[in-house]
């Protein structure tokens, strides 16, 4: 006898046989679900959006507000201070970069980006430069960790921005505001001159209508005559101006990579817990040589050889984020923060030695069999890397 | 066009080991997932300074050097014992439930019954005889079923023919009066995600024994360690791998498995699948219609699709013992009514038990220093999620959550005060990262019914395999197993050519 005739001798066998039996006839007809899994990631987290740009509103000098919708009418919900990844092709380059949504994920009609031009930027400068109503995009659905929690962040909010950092803040305060959100906001931002000031007049509106929202401009660079607040954002600005209980309040902080190192410093001084303190990480820095741990022996604008394993091999500069060095060369590695933290990139590194700055958000086992992130990953000699996208063996060689 | 011998779909635990055996055997495999990282379930991600185990709790089956288990013999065997740190618990688990009961079971028999006797008196002679019926079970069991005795009997096993489909209730009420006791020797339940009054006692005798004698057990790293170990091994021993690269299409001609194409529109000859996705996927959305076995799919018919789980992690910028947390693993209850506590799976409603898991209690090392994280977690269906809308989505989820952490703030007063970082996992959340129906995370549900006994993941599609919990049962240990056996049944199909 086989084990599965023996098995018959079970107790209580039978009586489950006939269960099944009847269930074979009136159970689950799963071919009714084909399709169904698909269909429901798609609602929360589609792989991929279409995106057309319906509107252009020009809102600073420098800065303008792109209006996506969807050319099928639904767009994913998202939480207020989440980006997309917004794929370009410029140049016969295919890039992406990450752009925070600034309208307020209770509009769902459209995701509003607002970008700034930052002045020999290569994707910024082509979407202020080129970019007309009609244009299509792809981009992520929304992501990242940059949002208010409601079980841990309290309703005491300090939102500390910098230039086009207020895109994530603008979304988070459009939402308390418009859905009566039982929280109060103070905002600091800080820009350049009170030219740059994005989104001002809606912020004064709105602090003007609702009492639960603050907000304080200080300007860095003021231009002669200038009677507001001027400088950068310190710890005796917020002393000043945030009042009693400083220590109770949960602080958002999102610019430009200088900003917020000098933020949080700042924040520090005031005693303030790190566990109070949120910073969207804005990319990469804007000079790596500058970071500490960056290895002096190691040239500015040395150039190595990045070499695929069975792929091609291309030449880099070591303070270009790898993975931009592979786009310009046109070898795509997936993103989608570029910033080190989603992993999305993870890349085998078989060869040689990169600079990951701190922040840089590696898994322990990742590290150890050497892992890395290419968006945030300078060469600092000739590497090897494997590629998990690369052409199939045999394939090509 | 390249070819493979055998195309992995998934790296997942079955996935990853089913695709080594293959690669030591000498194959040329590829490895296909649709995610970033190697694990499936078995993962971890990052948040701020923490990283955050997604999955693992408890291991099983491991044992130690001296004594191992069968879970330790695969990972010896696939060579990746010395990539890895094991962590031994010392006790099984800790059973509160706030103002009425507050237990530690340390995991060894003798001990437990000790722990037993002496909080539960009236109950002091039948204890040492659940533990007998436990144990002699497990052995005949052992011997019987798992070591293929060819004189397999009634007669030669009769526990194992009068108790392996009973259910655990049946017998639990047959040795015990308090639904206390009954409640806090059936926890187990949650892990296989049936409660004891629908729990084979077969399932649950060989659990509790394993756990007992193997020792519960976690990984320096978490189970990502464990997955980067197995795709590394694979690595070099020959395998490729792609990440962010989904099977889209199972290609079949004349039953017949003849390639496979990824979601990015590459195609590749093989002859053989083993898919660690799950089998309705594989089935309905990786085949042609016409090609899909429609007798393999109405087999499943008196199946349903498991649960899922609903999880806070939680990194506290403090130790463990500033929150007073002692133990490894607690659950947490407010009830002993488990087949209430079932249905609550299936509802929004707010779960009255849940596991709360502080790794860095048994491995200091396990967050930075000062700092620590445990992970909250009860099973769920995601079929009352499939009803919220999705611009609700965020605020339901924030909601259930926040009486979720209610619920462990009974136990650990303070400890949301505590929370630097922490990220909330919805069924839906399984969903989107396992590409599983339902987002299960055990597979089918794990009735009796549904059980090895009458169920089998054979296909009739020639060259396709299945490893993972939708072909056996979920959980580390047995999906781990699963890649392996499948791997084998798949080298054995190939020598007969
Ligand atoms: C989560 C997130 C949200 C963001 N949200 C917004 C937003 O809402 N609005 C917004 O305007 N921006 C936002 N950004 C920034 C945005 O993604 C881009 O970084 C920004 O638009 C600049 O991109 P670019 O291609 O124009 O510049 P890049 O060409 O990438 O240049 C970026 C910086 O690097 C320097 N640089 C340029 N070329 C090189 C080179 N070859 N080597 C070394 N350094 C170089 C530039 O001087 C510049 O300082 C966000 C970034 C992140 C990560
Ligand atoms: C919160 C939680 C707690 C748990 N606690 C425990 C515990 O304490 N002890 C225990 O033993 N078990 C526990 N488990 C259960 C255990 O983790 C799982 O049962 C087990 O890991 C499942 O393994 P698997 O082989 O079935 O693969 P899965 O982990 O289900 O992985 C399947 C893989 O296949 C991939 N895939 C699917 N479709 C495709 C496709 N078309 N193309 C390419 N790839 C695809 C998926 O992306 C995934 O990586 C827990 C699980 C969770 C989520
Ligand atoms: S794209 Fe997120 S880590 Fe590189």
């Amino acid at each position: 006898m086989s084990l599965k005739d023996v098995l018959k001798d079970i107790e209580g066998y039978q009586e489950i046989g006939e269960e099944i039996a009847v269930l074979k006839k009136y159970g689950t007809d799963h071919s009714s679900q084909r399709g169904q899994v698909r269909k429901i990631i798609d609602l929360l987290h589609p792989g991929k959006l279409k995106l057309h740009v319906s509107e252009i509103i020009r809102e600073t000098g420098s800065t303008k507000t792109f209006r996506m919708v969807s050319p099928d009418g639904y767009l994913p919900p998202f939480q207020a201070g989440q980006y997309i990844n917004l794929v370009v092709e410029t140049g016969g380059i295919v890039t992406s970069r990450d752009y925070s949504i600034s309208s307020a994920p209770s509009q769902t009609a459209f995701y509003d980006i607002t970008v700034r031009q930052i002045g020999e930027g290569f994707v910024s400068d082509y979407l202020l430069n080129d970019v007309k109503v009609g244009d299509e995009f792809q981009s992520s659905s929304p992501a990242g960790n940059f949002y208010y929690n409601p079980l841990i962040h309290g309703n005491d909010l300090v939102f500390l921005a910098g230039g086009s950092g207020i895109t994530p803040f603008m979304s988070m305060i459009r939402e308390t505001l418009s859905r009566g959100l039982d929280r109060r906001i103070h905002l600091i931002y800080g820009s350049l001159t009170p030219d740059d000031v994005i989104f001002g007049q809606e912020l004064e509106n709105l602090s003007r209508n609702h009492p639960n929202f603050n907000r304080t401009l200080v300007i860095s660079n003021p231009p002669e005559g200038y009677t507001g607040r001027r400088g950068f954002i310190t710890a005796d600005l917020m002393k000043e101006t945030l009042g009693e209980d400083i220590s109770g309040k949960t602080y958002f902080i999102c610019g430009p990579e200088a900003m917020y190192t000098f933020c949080e410093k700042e924040l520090y001084r005031l005693g303030i817990s790190r566990k109070k303190i949120r910073t969207e990480m804005y990319g990469p820095p804007k000079d790596v040589s500058e970071q500490p741990g960056w290895p002096a022996s190691v040239g500015r604008d040395a150039i190595v050889t990045v070499s695929i394993k069975n792929g091609k091999s291309v030449q880099v500069r070591t303070t270009e984020p790898l993975m931009n060095s592979l786009e310009r060369n046109g070898i795509v590695i997936p993103s989608l923060c570029r910033s080190g933290e989603c992993s999305l990139c993870r890349t085998k590194l078989l060869k040689g030695r990169v600079f990951q700055p701190e922040g840089v958000r590696l898994r322990a086992s990742d590290r150890k069999f050497g892992y890395i992130h290419p968006c945030m990953a300078y060469p600092l000699s000739d590497l090897e890397i494997q590629l998990s996208n690369a052409e199939f063996s045999g394939s090509q060689d | 066009m390249a070819e493979y011998d055998v195309v992995v779909i998934g790296a997942g635990n079955g996935g990853l080991t089913g695709a080594l055996t293959l690669a030591k055997a000498g194959r040329k495999v590829l490895l296909l997932e649709r995610h970033n990282v190697p694990g499936g379930c078995a993962t971890s991600f990052v948040r701020g300074r923490f990283e955050f185990e997604v999955a693992l709790h408890q291991l099983s089956g491991m044992g130690s050097d001296e004594r191992p288990g069968p879970l330790r013999s695969v990972l010896g065997e696939l060579g990746v014992l010395d990539k890895l740190e094991f962590v031994e618990m010392e006790n099984l688990y800790r059973v509160v439930w706030p103002d009425t009961l507050d237990i530690i079971l340390h995991a060894e028999r003798a001990a437990i019954i000790e722990t037993l006797q002496q909080r539960f008196p009236k109950e002091k002679e039948a204890i040492p005889g659940f533990f007998e019926l436990v144990y002699g079970f497990s052995m005949e069991m052992i011997q019987g079923v798992f070591f293929r005795d060819p004189a397999i009997s009634k007669e030669k096993y009769p526990l194992f023919f009068k108790y392996a489909l009973t259910p655990t209730q049946k017998i639990l009420d047959g040795f015990f009066e308090d639904p206390l006791l009954k409640a806090l020797l059936g926890i187990y339940w949650s892990y296989l995600g049936v409660p004891p009054s629908r729990m084979p006692f077969g399932d649950f005798a060989i659990m509790f024994f394993a756990y007992i004698e193997f020792k519960p057990y976690h990984l320096k790293g978490g189970s990502q360690s464990l997955s980067n170990a197995l795709l590394d091994e694979f690595l070099m021993n020959g395998g490729e791998a792609r990440f962010n690269c989904g099977a889209q299409k199972i290609d079949i001609s004349n039953g017949r498995v003849k390639g496979v194409t990824t979601e990015h529109g590459d195609t590749v000859l093989t002859r053989y699948v083993l898919s660690n996705a799950s089998i309705l996927e594989t089935y309905l959305n990786l085949m042609d219609p016409e090609e899909a076995p429609h007798n393999a799919l109405e087999a499943y018919r008196s199946s349903t699709i498991g649960p899922s789980a609903f999880t806070i992690y939680m990194g506290f910028d403090c130790e463990p013992g500033d929150l007073g947390i002692q133990e490894t693993t607690n659950f947490i209850t407010t009830t002993t009514d488990m087949d209430k506590t079932f249905s609550l799976w299936k509802t929004l409603e707010q779960q009255d038990v849940a596991l709360f898991t502080c790794y860095d209690v048994a491995d200091p090392e396990f967050s930075p220093k000062g700092a620590s994280q445990a992970a909250f977690v009860s099973l769920q269906y995601a079929e009352p999620w499939y009803l919220v809308p999705p611009h609700q989505y965020y605020d339901t989820k924030y909601r259930y959550a926040d009486g979720m952490l209610k619920l462990a703030e009974r136990v650990f007063p303070g400890i949301r005060d505590h929370i630097e970082e922490m990220e909330v996992a919805t069924p839906m959340t399984h969903l989107r990262y396992l590409g599983h129906p339902g987002g299960a995370i055990y597979g089918f549900d794990q009735f009796a019914k549904d059980s090895a006994y009458f169920m089998t993941s054979t296909s009739p599609v020639q060259g396709l395999y299945f490893a993972g919990a939708w072909a056996g049962s979920g959980g580390f240990q047995p999906t781990l197993t699963s890649g392996r056996s499948s791997a084998r049944a798949i080298l054995k199909s190939m020598a007969k050519g």
